[in-house]
């Protein structure tokens, strides 16, 4: 991790740490129902203040906690319009399987690029600061990811057109 | 493989099978940029018959296809082409050459048809040259061979080379980015010291270059590029090294929308990599449920669906 | 998935059948560069298979895809070395085995939209497939998808009901003999029989294939067959000239009652086998047991071959008299328990070979891609983009309604 990214990585995780703190809680709107409230919106008091954690401009967090849920969604940095192209296919492949990935959402909310929704039960069933750890690693390698995958992309570009030109020679 | 053949597999095998163990046939299949081919054997399991039916036909006779056709086909071409289709061939299997070697060329040739027919624009700019060469005017006629729905090459000779367009369409946002990233690579490869013989390549988006400017319709939006390849005589005139370049310049466009496809697979399975990684850190945190077999009084266990 | 079929196009199956993929081993996304172009698929992938630094991978087991990166470079290279088609003028038809999950429809979708911006999609079932296969031959006069198939390739043989196109889950049975063990069953014969002893041992499994597929065929009654041999065995043998692939030494085997008893072991499988015991009529009629009863009569009357293993000759004509004397005695036995007087008219039990058997669900395929409903019942680009690759979970089934 690069010294530039850690305060702000390191914000990220308390602020996600603290935002945690979930307990199960029936919809006050409609009986029976237990709705992830920040999702469902049916009553003001259970949703809490939203925050924005942002580095620059083009990264920032924004987490929206409430009583018995909270999401977070991730503006990922993009640099130039192949970055842009890369990290929403990256997004997409990943939301495409969000099945498997309990905790992600299949649609980001506007204005970011990928959106995770942890509700009491993962809370429960799973290990809270292992879920921290693993949006912290996805949001730290994800940025990697994403100019490792630009730099083949050209490596490939290079490799292509030369093949293509020095044919000419044969 | 890096480089597409100019060949075509299929011709190739099937002719290859048939003259081992002729038997009777029907087959149509393509090519690249819409090219239709129909292999059968209408009369007896001897002859086949082999019809291509190519998108910019006229165009390509108006420069001259048919002689290239005649000169390396000769008899074997019909007069009348099948109907639906714009060219046949009559292979008679016992005229095929008894050797070996002789036997691979001629496979090799018919293989080749598709190459064969669009090199007629290439050959006649290339004799056109010469004859500005020696003349001293300017430059020839442009030609215009609309060989896909969308997109056409342009070929012109001038007096010291011989300029050929491509005009490229994406139709997809991930293809248009990929295929600038790549094309921009055509344009800066020239600067290494080992292929600097190589044509020189531009490369415009959404603008039509200059020597095709006055051609009417050209559109000039987001997903359009042109790339322009020029062509010096050290390119074409040894009659191999034209032969080479036409049939690597033929395939140009396909060449590049082959790669920018692998590029997207490769970038699949790079991702499919990392979400695999992504996902076993997620399952990190899952805590181990303890499972207890339930069972109910009768001693019946209970599962869950 | 096994193949690849392409509007429009018709290609050399061979080349596609179980494609193994030599590549530099080594994980992809540490590589920088163009190694992941560096390989080769089928017939050209075996050729190649010793070439040092290469290894061999099959993308596909059991019929279901199990690497997923590799069988994309092996659709990239299908489409632009040997179909030489662009993905983006064309439909395409896949197949699947039955009962595949669907998440690997969403996955392969996922594939041939997003890497090769295709056209439009298909993916049939490979059962339905080779009912439509049968439809080339001249005993079928109704175009129907009810059916039962048999699907015998290398590894397993399925049996598998389908009614209107529809493959019915819940009754499909997998039998654990197909080509593979009968060329191990042969192999054993002549080795037992001293005829082996003159070829190399690397070559015995081939050589054995290749009497099963030259030689084989399926008598009426085995005690009857070996008698016939018996009595006149220059008749009845047969010479198999083999060459020695390094030495070049020649070597000759005789072919005898394998002949006949190779495929035998679908019928009689403890010939072979102690832990399978049912022979393939049983199983068939378990088979059609199990399924709604009022498809039934359809089933009996439509068993489909499909797969290298059914190639056999005569292998129909035993199986339909094995398995009519199963449903008789069946009838038989009801009508007695029921005391009734009334008789009952009987069930059609035909099974129909073709000519088109060993490819049969490619077959169908070409058949049904040439028909001018196949677009209509594709999913197009437009439509996948629109909706995503859940899309695929559904297709319309040829010929019906909406």
């Amino acid at each position: 991790m690069s010294n530039v990214l850690r305060p702000y990585l390191a914000a990220v995780r308390s602020t996600l740490t603290a935002a945690l703190t979930l307990e199960n809680f029936s919809s006050q709107v409609v009986e029976r129902h237990n709705k992830p409230e920040v999702e469902a919106r049916g009553s003001k008091e259970v949703l809490l203040n939203p925050l924005t954690i942002s580095r620059n401009e083009n990264e920032r967090v924004l987490i929206e906690p409430s009583v018995n849920s909270i999401r977070m969604s991730i503006k990922i940095k993009q640099a130039d319009e192949i970055e842009r192209i890369l990290c929403h296919k990256f997004t997409r492949f990943m939301m495409q399987r969000a099945e498997s990935f309990v905790v992600l959402r299949r649609k980001p909310v506007p204005g970011y690029d990928i959106s995770f929704l942890i509700t009491h039960v993962h809370a429960e069933t799973m290990l809270k600061h292992k879920i921290v750890d693993f949006i912290i690693q996805f949001m730290e390698e994800v940025d990697r990811e994403i100019s490792e995958m630009k730099l083949s992309l050209n490596a490939r570009a290079r490799i292509v057109a030369e093949s293509y030109l020095s044919a000419f020679n044969a | 493989m890096i480089l597409l053949e100019p060949h075509n597999v299929i011709i190739q095998t099937t002719l290859a099978d048939k003259i081992a163990k002729p038997s009777s046939l029907d087959v149509a299949f393509v090519d690249f940029d819409g090219v239709r081919f129909h292999i059968s054997t209408p009369d007896r399991k001897t002859v086949i018959q082999l019809s291509m039916n190519i998108r910019c036909w006229d165009e390509l006779v108006q420069f001259g296809a048919m002689n290239i056709l005649q000169r390396e086909y000769g008899s074997l071409l019909k007069p009348s082409p099948e109907p639906e289709y714009n060219v046949s061939l009559d292979i008679d299997l016992d005229q095929v050459p008894a050797e070996e070697e002789a036997r691979e060329t001629f496979i090799r040739s018919v293989s080749l048809f598709k190459r064969n027919a669009l090199a007629a624009p290439f050959e006649l700019a290339f004799k056109q040259q010469k004859e500005l060469e020696a003349s001293g005017s300017s430059q020839s006629e442009l030609m215009q061979i609309h060989y896909r729905d969308e997109e056409a090459i342009y070929v012109q000779a001038s007096q010291d080379r011989v300029t050929v367009i491509f005009s490229t369409v994406f139709r997809e946002e991930t293809d248009r980015i990929f295929g600038k990233v790549f094309l921009q690579e055509f344009v800066d490869a020239r600067r290494q010291p080992s292929i600097q013989n190589a044509p020189q390549v531009l490369y415009n988006s959404r603008d039509p270059p200059l020597e095709i400017r006055e051609v009417p319709g050209l559109r000039n939006t987001e997903d359009i590029g042109y790339v322009t390849f020029v062509l010096f005589p050290r390119h074409f005139t040894n009659p191999t090294t034209a032969t080479n370049t036409i049939s690597h310049i033929q395939l140009f466009r396909d060449y590049l929308h082959y790669h920018i496809k692998c590029s997207k697979a490769y970038m699949h399975s790079r991702m499919r990599h990392r979400v695999s990684e992504f996902q076993k850190v997620l399952n990190r945190a899952k805590t181990e449920v303890a499972t207890t077999e339930r069972k109910t009084a009768s001693g019946r266990t209970m599962s869950n669906r | 998935m096994v193949l690849v079929i392409q509007r429009l196009g018709l290609l050399e199956t061979q080349i596609l059948l179980w494609p193994p993929i030599p590549s530099k081993p080594g994980n992809l996304a540490s590589k920088r560069g163009v190694e992941d172009l560096d390989f080769f698929i089928g017939d050209e992938a075996l050729a190649n298979a010793k070439t040092p630094g290469y290894g061999v991978h099959y993308p596909i087991r059991h019929g279901m895809i199990d690497n997923w990166d590799h069988m994309e470079r092996y659709w990239e290279q299908t489409i632009f070395k040997y179909l030489r088609a662009e993905p983006e003028d064309h439909y395409f038809l896949l197949t699947e085995p039955p009962l595949n999950p669907p998440e690997n429809r969403e996955q392969t979708a996922e594939i041939f939209f997003e890497s090769f911006n295709i056209k439009g999609l298909y993916i049939a079932v490979q059962a339905v497939l080779a009912l439509a296969a049968s439809w080339s031959s001249n005993k079928v006069t109704d175009r129907t998808l009810t059916g039962t198939v048999i699907d015998s390739g290398d590894g397993v043989t399925h049996v598998i009901p389908c009614a209107e196109g529809y493959v019915i889950g819940s009754a499909i049975k997998n039998i654990p003999i197909a080509g593979r063990d009968i060329s191990q069953f042969v192999l054993n014969l002549m080795r037992e029989r001293g005829e082996m002893t003159a070829v190399p041992p690397e070559d015995q499994l081939k050589i054995a294939g290749k009497v099963k597929e030259n030689y084989s065929y399926v008598c009426q009654d085995i005690v009857k067959e070996f008698r016939k041999y018996d009595a006149e065995p220059y008749k009845y043998f047969e010479r198999y000239d083999g060459e020695h692939s390094v030495t070049g030494r020649k070597y000759a085997v005789d072919v005898g009652y394998e002949r006949f008893l190779a495929p035998e072991i679908f019928f009689n499988p403890e010939i072979y086998s102690s832990d399978f015991l049912t022979p393939l009529p049983d199983i068939v009629d378990d088979v059609i047991q199990a399924s709604p009863i009022d498809v039934r009569r359809g089933l009996y009357k439509n068993i489909v071959l499909s797969g290298g293993s059914t190639m056999f000759q005569h292998f129909g004509q035993r199986l339909k008299r094995d398995l009519k004397q199963l449903v008789d005695r069946r009838i038989d036995a009801s009508v007695v328990s029921s005391g009734s007087t009334q008789r009952s008219s009987g069930v059609d039990v035909d099974v129909i070979s073709h000519k088109r058997q060993r490819y049969a669900v490619w077959f169908g395929g070409s058949l049904l891609a040439s028909l001018p409903e196949f677009y209509t019942s594709c999913h197009t680009k437009a439509q996948y983009d629109e909706i995503g690759p859940s899309i695929c979970r559904r297709y319309q089934i040829f010929g019906s309604a909406t």
